[in-house]
């Protein structure tokens, strides 16, 4: 813990932070109900929003100070691309994995796949699903929560990984997270990725069984990100440093299953995200059900707030999301734009400077390599990072 | 009065899920000479609507969650590109304000005049296009990059194939390309397509 006397002034104290009805919004809230923020001197107003448009939107005019965001949305809001242009950064990721892909029961079962009381096989369901898929004819529909999300890179990988031509065998679409589980109940999908709880929303309600998790499809990818505008990072820069400390303390206190039983409950309230606890607990506790009458499964890093360095913004993922973005967008940028934009977007400097504050340790080079490690691993000397395997395209 | 792109009238398609303010959207709209195509209250089906109506211009609610669903078609289904108007119910003069200069197009029902939507329109629709314009460009310089690595490539084999050095590779291409009236780059797709098979470099 940092001594906030020491700390330089907040240039303001009052600020409004945008958050969505999503349980990795849990180091925002808390950070305010442990009292994080007011430790650091601020007075922090949380807003949930209803579209990633929206707190985009917010937080480029200003009607934001901060956000937590899509990990690609700052860098495409760079480029404008999709819709308002402005100038985002980070210098604090909001933790890792989150996701999950779920199919609806009528899909599930027409695979001719047992009901999963373990993780399944995410290549092994998809590869049944291509196989159905090339039998029948058909094509599926599946949703995700954004064009630029981790959501829609980690769909697209799987369906890949299988086989699944993404132009021909399906139909991705975006839907708000709210609305997955009623189109999913009415057949207007065939599945979804998104994040918690509308996974364990739709298994809850005897909807979907979830195929894959996020963590199986991609160990420890990164997630979310607390996003500024780079104007109101330079005019506010105590102000910012102390943000990411209230939040990183936060973020540590969730290394703790009571206070991921306790955030649960506090969530559940009307004010956040007004659904019950009980849907809220699976993903946040580790006990995750991948469908409804199976047993949960221990999956400890479904979200990572804290360990293996998880706010840390590393360049290198940086890099791979624009270039995954960068499909979707239909555009191709040349390697010095792409290195301006990451630079100017992700700031691992930034969260140097807050470790410090903290007497944490962080890593010192801005780049690691992924997919070369099944288990745990060490970075550099005190600096443990996850596995970092995701599926290998055919 | 009306509003007409290219002479027909501007199809516009309505997504509010306030039944009230959306009838009086609608009325200034078509008063304002604007063909209203239909009002849906939310995002199931939205997609498909959008598919079957082809509207010039959404309108939707700044404060819509649908708005990541309108922003995911103009970003990934380039082939039916749709304009979109946000208006704000939200009491926030200064938001609206900032996000009209941030360059989100936005009008407010209240006190909502036609002569000031069509211009409104006119500007979301001018927007649009200036963004289909940059993605075009980008998509063209796209192609010229790949016609070039293509082109390199069929040199490369026509070089190894022939014994010959590059330049004598780009004026047989250059001639293929004139005998056959054809573009380079189809004849150095024909030549990397016939050559690939019978390179034993591999």
């Amino acid at each position: 813990m940092s001594d906030p006397q020491r700390l330089p002034q907040a240039e303001i104290t009052e600020l409004e932070l945008g958050y969505m009805r999503l349980s990795d919004a849990a180091p925002l809230i808390m950070a305010k109900d442990a009292g994080l923020f007011a430790r650091y001197g601020l007075d922090v107003s949380l807003h949930r929003e209803v579209s990633w448009a929206n707190l985009r939107d917010k937080l480029v005019v200003g009607k934001l100070d901060a956000a937590q965001l899509l990990a690609p949305l700052p860098m495409m809001t760079n480029l404008g691309a999709g819709g308002i242009r402005g100038s985002l950064m980070t210098g604090l990721a909001l933790g890792l994995n989150g996701n999950a892909i779920t199919l609806s029961n009528r899909v599930w079962e027409s695979l001719e796949l047992e009901y999963p009381d373990s993780a399944p096989d995410p290549l092994r369901v998809v590869q049944k699903l291509r196989s159905k898929l090339q039998q029948t004819g058909q094509t599926i529909t599946l949703a995700t929560v954004h064009a630029f999300s981790m959501h829609t890179i980690l769909l697209r990988r799987w369906l890949q990984a299988g086989g699944i031509d993404l132009d021909h065998d399906v139909r991705l679409l975006v839907l708000p997270p709210e609305q997955m589980c009623d189109s999913l109940a009415r057949g207007v999908i065939d599945g979804f990725c998104v994040g918690e709880p509308w996974n364990t929303v739709a298994v809850e309600q005897g909807i979907g069984t979830v195929a894959a998790s996020g963590y199986h499809l991609w160990n420890n990818a990164p997630e979310k990100v607390l996003g500024v505008t780079e104007q109101w990072h330079q005019s506010h820069p105590a102000t910012h440093l102390r943000l990411r400390l209230a939040i990183m303390e936060a973020c540590k206190l969730l290394t703790e299953l009571d206070a991921r039983e306790h955030i649960a409950e506090v969530m559940s309230q009307k004010c956040y995200l007004d659904l019950p606890q009980r849907l809220l607990l699976p993903s946040l506790t580790g006990q995750f059900r991948f469908s409804k009458n199976a047993a949960p499964v221990s999956i400890p890093q479904f979200h990572v707030f804290w360990q293996y360095q998880a706010g840390f913004p590393w360049r290198s993922q940086a890099q791979s999301i624009l270039k995954l973005s960068e499909q979707l967008l239909g555009k191709t940028l040349s390697e010095e734009e792409r290195r301006a934009l990451v630079q100017q977007s992700w700031r691992p400097d930034l969260y140097r400077e807050a470790a410090r504050w903290l007497g944490e340790t962080s890593p010192s080079r801005d780049s690691k390599t992924e997919n070369e490690h099944s288990q745990e691993w060490e970075f550099e000397p005190g600096i443990v990072l996850g596995a970092d395997r995701y599926l290998a395209l055919p | 009065m009306s509003a007409e792109v290219n002479n027909k009238a501007i199809r516009v398609m309505l997504v509010d899920d306030h039944a009230e303010r959306a009838r009086l959207v609608e009325e200034h709209l078509i008063a304002a000479g604007f063909e209203v195509l239909s009002i849906i209250s939310s995002a199931a089906g939205l997609v498909f609507q959008i598919e079957q109506h082809q509207p010039d211009v959404v309108i939707i609610d700044l404060q819509s969650p649908d708005r990541d669903v309108l922003e995911s078609l103009a970003i990934v289904n380039r082939h039916s590109p749709t304009a979109m108007v946000m208006f704000a119910h939200e009491d926030d003069p200064d938001y609206i304000r900032e996000a009209l200069a941030a360059g989100i197009s936005t009008y407010l029902t209240e006190g909502l005049n036609p002569a000031r939507v069509r211009p409104v329109i006119e500007v979301a629709m001018a927007q649009f296009r200036s963004f289909q314009m940059l993605r075009d460009e980008l998509v063209s310089t796209r192609t010229e990059l790949e016609d070039r690595n293509l082109i390199e490539k069929a040199k490369g084999l026509l070089m190894a194939q022939k014994r010959i050095n590059e330049n004598e590779a780009h004026q047989l291409l250059t001639k293929l390309a004139m005998d056959n009236n054809q573009r380079l780059r189809n004849v150095a797709q024909t030549v990397v397509a016939t050559l690939s098979a019978f390179d034993i470099r591999k």
